[in-house]
């Protein structure tokens, strides 16, 4: 009896599982019909404004003494979309964007998945424009493997050479950082950096900041995370290395917990309307500060990330300001 | 490599949401038919268990080792591993579960999948019923595309669920040796979706569980000791 009972109820529960998968190829063929070609695709919203890429504020490369636009952009996440062709052409709407807004330096990593690929196909798209500031990385263990990977990269993004490289979180550096100088004494490389994130390692980097000749520093800065004024943007200035600025939205969760907050009366000030804004006017106003790299999918928060370089920047008592009201939001 | 132990888990998460599920649109849309066939075997593999047919002891295993090399190869390797460096790692160990699942399905001392009526038999069907018929509904139910259904012989986390039922529902010796790659993987998807902040991240774990206490209860028991009469 037991095993009747048992069996009918086995066989209950899986009856409209039969069903369903019965149903389910019409089902599915309908739904891949209608959608195969029509990704469900976030859409862009272009502001009104036209570009002003001549007003956007430059900051000077301590190192040649070259200038580039403080806003650069980032490309962890948000530009590994793999094979995803839909995904890709909106990478590169973002891309196009950037570069219509008047930004040049685009940063990537070969820990960032396909972001490589992406950034070359959207490159390709957009005609291999000479603007662009090639910001990559090296991370891998060992010296002897570091060559081979910055030619995966050039061949990924599918350009000759690479502005800026930069050792990845310190990984080898030992090992990459003399490849990285040989390379730039042989006019392979513009500039030789390196990165960290996340406030990790910074007493190391900071000693590697005292030791080697270096153009860029790479690190995490914005008004919630303020351990870099400690100890490495004065060295930064110090030593004369240019600082470019990861995570300037904690990745996106500090702009998530800043939605539908009000932007503080103040932020009118110095133009600007919303909350990145405001921050990125927070992190670039800093004088250490070179350039920051906020990624993103979205072409109107390019535009708008890149305006955040736009008109005047706060001063000492509004940076403190702004600190304080993203803390109290 | 001291470097890697500054790394947090949600710092190696290199994706998104949106881009993870995606794939499996993409995946559904280039091969819904083998997709849809090995959907369909999870059926078949419900009708061998409630039947009680013998040939199952070798065709449960051998079609799973088909649905495993699929969702490594035709998943893993051409859709994951584009957005996650770790992917290649994840083929491996799915490579070693399709080695296992196919030494189950020619050893001469085959497994008999059957309903007992114990624990291991509803739990079992219960992550079989899971498989098939309840995951692929949480893309629609969480307003994502239906061709974004992630599907039992094709993509990883219901493969995995309906692979641990139906282990729950067989008897034999050595059947333990299905558990610890699936297991891993449950684990292994369950972190990655928290990371995501993915609501359905604590199924993985509670799946892991229930698979682990049925297997000791089933060891207890002496089911994995012997075949059914």
């Amino acid at each position: 009896m037991f095993r009747e009972m048992t069996r009918r109820a086995f066989l209950a529960r899986l009856a409209g599982g039969v069903a369903l998968t019965a149903f389910a190829p019409y089902a599915m063929r309908m739904a891949f019909a209608q959608n195969a070609t029509t990704p469900d695709l976030a859409p862009a919203t272009v502001p009104a404004v036209q570009p002003d890429p001549e007003n956007v504020l430059r900051k000077t490369i301590p190192s040649t003494g070259g200038n580039i636009p403080a806003i650069g952009l980032g490309s962890w996440i948000t530009f590994n979309v793999g094979n995803d062709t839909a995904l890709r052409d909106e990478c590169a709407a973002v891309m196009a964007a950037f570069l219509d807004e008047g930004g040049i330096m685009i940063d990537s990593s070969p820990m960032y998945g396909s972001a490589q690929d992406v950034i070359g196909y959207g490159l390709a798209r957009l005609g291999l424009p000479k603007s662009v500031f090639s910001a990559d990385k090296v991370w891998i263990s060992g010296g002897d493997n570091g060559p081979g990977q910055i030619s995966d990269s050039l061949k990924k993004w599918g350009v000759a050479q690479f502005d800026l490289l930069q050792v990845h979180n310190l990984l080898s550096w030992q090992d990459h950082l003399p490849i990285l100088q040989r390379m730039k004494a042989d006019g392979q490389l513009r500039y030789v950096g390196i990165t960290t994130s996340h406030g990790r390692r910074s007493d190391d980097l900071a000693d590697i900041m005292r030791r080697e000749p270096l153009d860029f520093i790479q690190i995490t800065y914005n008004p919630q995370d303020r351990m870099a004024e400690q100890q490495l943007l004065p060295l930064a200035q110090d030593r004369g290395i240019a600082v470019i600025i990861n995570r300037p939205f904690q990745g996106g969760r500090l702009t998530e917990y800043l939605a539908g907050k009000p932007v503080p009366d103040f932020a009118a000030d110095i133009g600007a309307q919303s909350w990145a804004q405001l921050i990125l006017k927070f992190i670039i106003s800093h004088p250490a500060v070179t350039c920051a790299i906020p990624a993103t999918t979205r072409v109107n928060h390019v535009r708008e990330n890149v305006r955040a370089a736009h008109g005047p920047m706060p001063d000492a008592a509004l940076r403190a300001r702004i600190a304080k009201a993203v803390a109290e939001a | 490599m001291s470097e890697w132990w500054s790394y947090s888990l949600s710092d190696l998460l290199m994706f998104s949401p949106r881009v993870y599920y995606r794939l499996f649109e993409g995946f559904n849309t280039a091969f819904w038919l083998p997709n849809l066939v090995l959907l369909a075997c999870g059926i078949v593999f419900a009708l061998l268990v409630w039947r009680r047919i013998g040939l199952a002891g070798r065709l449960v295993p051998g079609m799973l080792a088909i649905m495993w090399a699929w969702v490594a190869w035709g998943f893993l390797w051409r859709y994951y591993t584009p957005v996650n460096l770790a992917a290649p790692w994840m083929v491996g160990l799915f490579a070693v579960q399709v080695g296992v699942l196919i030494g189950h399905a020619v050893r001469p001392k085959d497994l008999v999948f059957a309903w007992r009526g114990d624990f291991s038999s509803f739990v079992g069907a219960g992550m079989l019923f899971a498989a098939i018929v309840v995951w692929p509904l949480a893309a629609p139910l969480s307003g994502r595309a239906w061709q974004g259904a992630e599907l039992f012989g094709s993509a990883p986390d219901p493969t995995i669920i309906g692979t641990l039922g139906m282990i729950l529902l067989a008897r034999g010796t050595w059947r333990w040796t299905l558990l610890p790659v699936p297991v891993a993987w449950c684990l292994i998807s369950s972190a990655t979706l928290w990371v995501m902040d993915q609501d359905i991240a604590w199924v993985m774990l509670v799946v892991a569980w229930l698979s682990v206490l049925g297997g000791w209860m089933d060891q207890k028991n002496g089911v994995t000791r012997g075949r059914l009469p």
